[in-house]
């Protein structure tokens, strides 16, 4: 084929072009650490890094849900334990004060820390985190219960819809224990029918106290059982989305980042021809005739 | 005879003078683009018949012609328009990469994945202030990343616009150029007749010129038997024929908003402006490219805003409302859901109801329940505010607009919920985002003036007790981010797979425009180097012509000379 002068030079410029291309795109692969940075670069990959970053987004609101979840039962857990107490003291003294050979003053003394118990178990069940009732379902502005100032008899304040965490899109957890629970409403009245019978040195009503107390603390036992039981299927949960953030934090990694060492290679052989090109315009320039002729 | 000798050596020496002429041509002409090589095709004169014998009489230059393959000059025309073709597109759509995100932010993908994020976190804390500042901010992210990536892409399709009116402003130089060209050549060459006469550069001028006129559209160029130049589009519009060439205009505005690329005068649109040539590169960047992006950027925005609306508007915040106005206004003379009504989701209201609950000042429901307020198919904004004013301590106007304002009494709330007639969200009243596109998204401004009325759970229909830490708007908000939606009847994908789908397109357009580029870049090497082969100068081929011709010079002188001294022998002897 013949050669014009002119495309001696087109084609050694053309090269050249090439080869900066190559060096300017590795060098940006080196620079960002990534196979590419742009959907322009690689459509389809680009997409892959945006569907697992979507993942990992969601699996990050479903720790940060399970999180909120655990919180929410690990408090509800303890304020339960603290509850399941104050029936085993209301229990003890119950025992303790079935004998009939107490006297009334004994009684009436125990009748003092019995309220106090139930004070103690009310302001449990009443108990707030983060100013919201733990035990009122989503009433979580109001008290879970209110005691009568007259009657002292307490009752349920909250409404009956759970309060629900959305762990994903589709799956949702149920994280709190309703304080319309029958068991609430059974260690109220266990314990304000000790009072009552201590208060008039009922002992026949002590010992049935005793009865309804233990029936009334197994129930809440049963309840802290439930929020244990939810406790633990959280971590189920969480070690499978802890997994699922482990995986894909490697498959995108995997998917973007740059194999180096590769790039080097490219970047190497590039350099080269690009060194041997610009030789070559140095040498043809004087691979002329015009050079030989005096 | 001697004579002979001497008018023989003389039209050698004007013959080779000529052809170094023609050298020196050629290598001045070594770097112009379009110059074609020209060879002087020299003849041996016409012989004479003396006595039987034929005897010459020297040379003559009997032409000069260009190499060309004319082949390969209408494969580069071909080429031209197809290289500008996609070094149009390519640079267009490189030009708006910032609007598609990086890996270092994935922009709106982003914006979608941490809008529902902070729904996620809302729907778990629905008591939380900070939590619906978080979704007023994340919501706000996605409204600018929508409206900026409108902007620009409506930016960049005006700009392409722009650039055809360029390009026809430039074709319509070089269509003169060539009806000038033409007429020149025609009248040289009639003038010199025949191929001796050719009138080589003016040629590859014209063949450069349409070449040029190529880049900008697909055109192609009929040579007659008689020598007559036809040039023509690839539909067959007649551009330019015997030095008369017709201009390129802008016709009437489409459908698209922009307008064709017509012949002047007729307002006939070329038919296959758009397959070729920058003009073709830019119209199809900004209707197909560009304006399917936008399209796309729209039906994300439309099916965002209608899909959480529709759940918003049947939500409720921390606190009753006190006053609603609708963010759409309607023509109350029709029927809310008539095709004629401006609110771009009209159509999607329905016969059914809504509650509307009311509370006193102590936040007690009267009724517990509410009041059902109905839509007919034939319910006007008018006809629901007459409804809602039959409810006690509720007052409805419609303004002049026709837009409607719900009002509670003094000290007393209201809330609303169990809209199944879609007329809440349809006319935004009580909803979280305002407009229907890319462009004219915003957040409700109830929304963008208060994270509070950012609705997270609903009034319970029977007891009309909404209670704060209810979640249920939000859960079924944050149900969104993978639901399948299709509000305005395109195929049904969630709002992730519409903007993953988005960057996937984009990705495979600047692809396969690259590859294209690539490819007509790689054509376009080869058949220079195929022309360059044939048409272009080699500077050592014509220093080697340059000595042949001057060494024949000084031959064709020594005969001269020669001759000179057996003139002056033969003069010695008459002396």
């Amino acid at each position: 084929m013949r050669i014009s002068s002119t495309q001696i030079f087109n084609n050694l410029l053309a090269g050249i072009h090439q080869q900066q291309q190559l060096q300017d795109l590795g060098n940006a692969k080196i620079a960002s650490g990534t196979r590419f940075q742009t959907p322009a670069q690689a459509g389809l990959d680009y997409k892959v890094s945006l569907d697992i970053r979507h993942a990992q987004s969601s699996v990050k609101g479903s720790l940060d849900a399970i999180r909120t979840a655990e919180n929410r039962l690990t408090l509800s857990q303890t304020m339960l334990s603290d509850m399941d107490n104050v029936m085993k003291r209301a229990q003890a003294l119950a025992v303790q004060h079935a004998n009939g050979g107490l006297s009334a003053n004994q009684r009436a003394s125990a009748a003092v820390e019995v309220d106090h118990l139930i004070t103690r178990f009310l302001n449990d069940a009443n108990q707030q985190w983060q100013g919201q009732s733990l035990f009122a379902g989503t009433a979580v502005d109001k008290p879970a219960f209110v005691q009568d100032p007259a009657t002292g008899v307490v009752t349920y304040n909250g409404n009956a819809q759970d309060r629900i965490v959305a762990i994903t899109t589709t799956e949702q957890l149920v994280t709190n224990v309703r304080g319309d629970r029958t068991e609430f409403t059974d260690a109220f009245n266990a314990l304000k029918g000790l009072s009552d019978a201590l208060k008039i040195n009922d002992v026949a009503g002590v010992q049935t106290a005793v009865g309804t107390l233990s029936t009334a603390a197994d129930g809440m036992i049963n309840v802290t059982t439930d929020v244990g039981g939810k406790l633990s299927a959280l971590k189920f949960y969480k070690t499978s989305f802890q997994d699922m953030k482990y995986q894909l934090d490697k498959r995108l990694a995997a998917h973007e980042a740059v194999d180096i060492p590769a790039v080097v290679a490219q970047l190497s052989q590039s350099k080269i021809a690009l060194q041997a090109a610009y030789g070559q315009i140095n040498q043809i320039k004087s691979l002329s005739l015009v050079n030989f002729l005096r | 005879m001697l004579f002979d000798a001497l008018n023989i050596g003389a039209t050698s020496l004007k013959a080779n003078q000529k052809a170094i002429d023609v050298v020196s041509h050629n290598i001045a002409n070594v770097n112009t683009p379009g110059y074609s090589k020209q060879t002087s095709n020299l003849v041996t004169a016409r012989p004479d018949q003396i006595n039987g014998l034929n005897l010459g009489r020297g040379v003559s230059l009997q032409s000069i012609q260009r190499s060309i393959d004319p082949l390969i000059n209408n494969a580069q025309i071909n080429n031209a328009s197809q290289l500008a073709y996609w070094t149009q597109q390519n640079s267009g759509l490189n030009a708006v990469e910032n609007v598609f995100g990086s890996l270092q932010s994935t922009g709106l993908s982003a914006a979608f994945n941490d809008f529902f994020l902070a729904w996620q976190h809302l729907a778990n804390s629905p008591q939380d202030g900070a939590q619906r500042v978080n979704v007023q901010s994340k919501a706000a992210v996605i409204v600018a990343n929508l409206t900026n990536m409108n902007s620009q892409i409506s930016k960049a399709q005006l700009a392409a616009d722009s650039q055809i009116d360029q390009n026809i402003t430039n074709a319509n130089t070089l269509l003169d150029q060539i009806g000038v060209l033409s007429q020149e050549i025609q009248r040289q060459e009639s003038a010199a007749k025949g191929a001796a006469g050719l009138a080589n550069d003016l040629r590859d001028q014209r063949d450069q010129a349409v070449r040029d006129l190529a880049k900008i559209i697909p055109v192609q160029s009929i040579g007659t038997a008689n020598g007559t130049f036809i040039l023509q589009s690839t539909s067959g519009d007649l551009l330019s024929q015997d030095g008369v060439s017709q201009h390129l205009a802008r016709g009437n505005v489409g459908a698209g908003g922009f307008a064709d690329v017509v012949i002047q005068g007729s307002g006939v649109s070329i038919a296959n402006a758009s397959t070729g040539g920058n003009i073709g590169g830019l119209i199809d960047l900004r209707d197909n490219k560009l304006g399917n992006y936008l399209k796309q950027m729209d039906s994300i925005a439309n099916n965002l805003i209608f899909a959480t609306n529709q759940l918003h508007a049947n939500g409720t915040g921390a606190s009753g409302k006190t006053t609603l106005t609708a963010g759409q206004a309607s023509n109350t003379a029709l029927a809310l859901n008539d095709p004629a009504q401006a609110a771009p989701f009209a159509a999607k209201v329905q016969a059914g109801s809504f509650r509307i609950h009311t509370y006193d000042a102590t936040g007690a429901a009267v009724p517990a329940g509410g009041t059902l307020i109905n839509i007919t198919a034939t319910s006007t904004m008018t006809s629901v505010a007459t409804s809602i004013n039959a409810v006690p301590n509720i007052t409805a106007t419609v303004d002049a607009s026709g837009r409607l304002t719900i009002s509670a009494a003094a000290g007393t709330t209201f809330r609303l919920s169990d809209d199944t007639s879609n007329m809440l969200a349809a006319y935004e009243i009580n909803t979280f985002f305002h407009g229907s596109s890319s462009s004219n998204i915003q957040l409700s401004s109830d929304v963008l003036n208060d994270a509070n009325a950012i609705n997270t759970g609903k009034v319970n229909p029977t007891t009309s007790i909404a209670s704060l830490g209810d979640n249920s708007t939000a859960t079924a908000i944050l149900g969104l981010q993978d639901l399948a939606l299709s509000v305005d009847g395109t195929a049904a994908a969630s709002l992730h797979q519409r903007t993953s789908s988005l960057a996937t397109q984009y990705g495979t357009d600047v692809a396969v425009s690259k590859q294209q580029l690539d490819y007509r870049t790689a054509e376009s090497q080869s058949l220079s180097s195929q022309r360059q082969a044939i048409s272009g100068v080699n500077v050592d081929e014509e220093l080697i012509s340059m000595i042949k011709y001057q060494r024949a010079y000084e031959a064709s002188s020594k005969i001269i000379s020669t001759t000179n001294q057996m003139l002056n022998s033969l003069m010695g002897l008459i002396r």
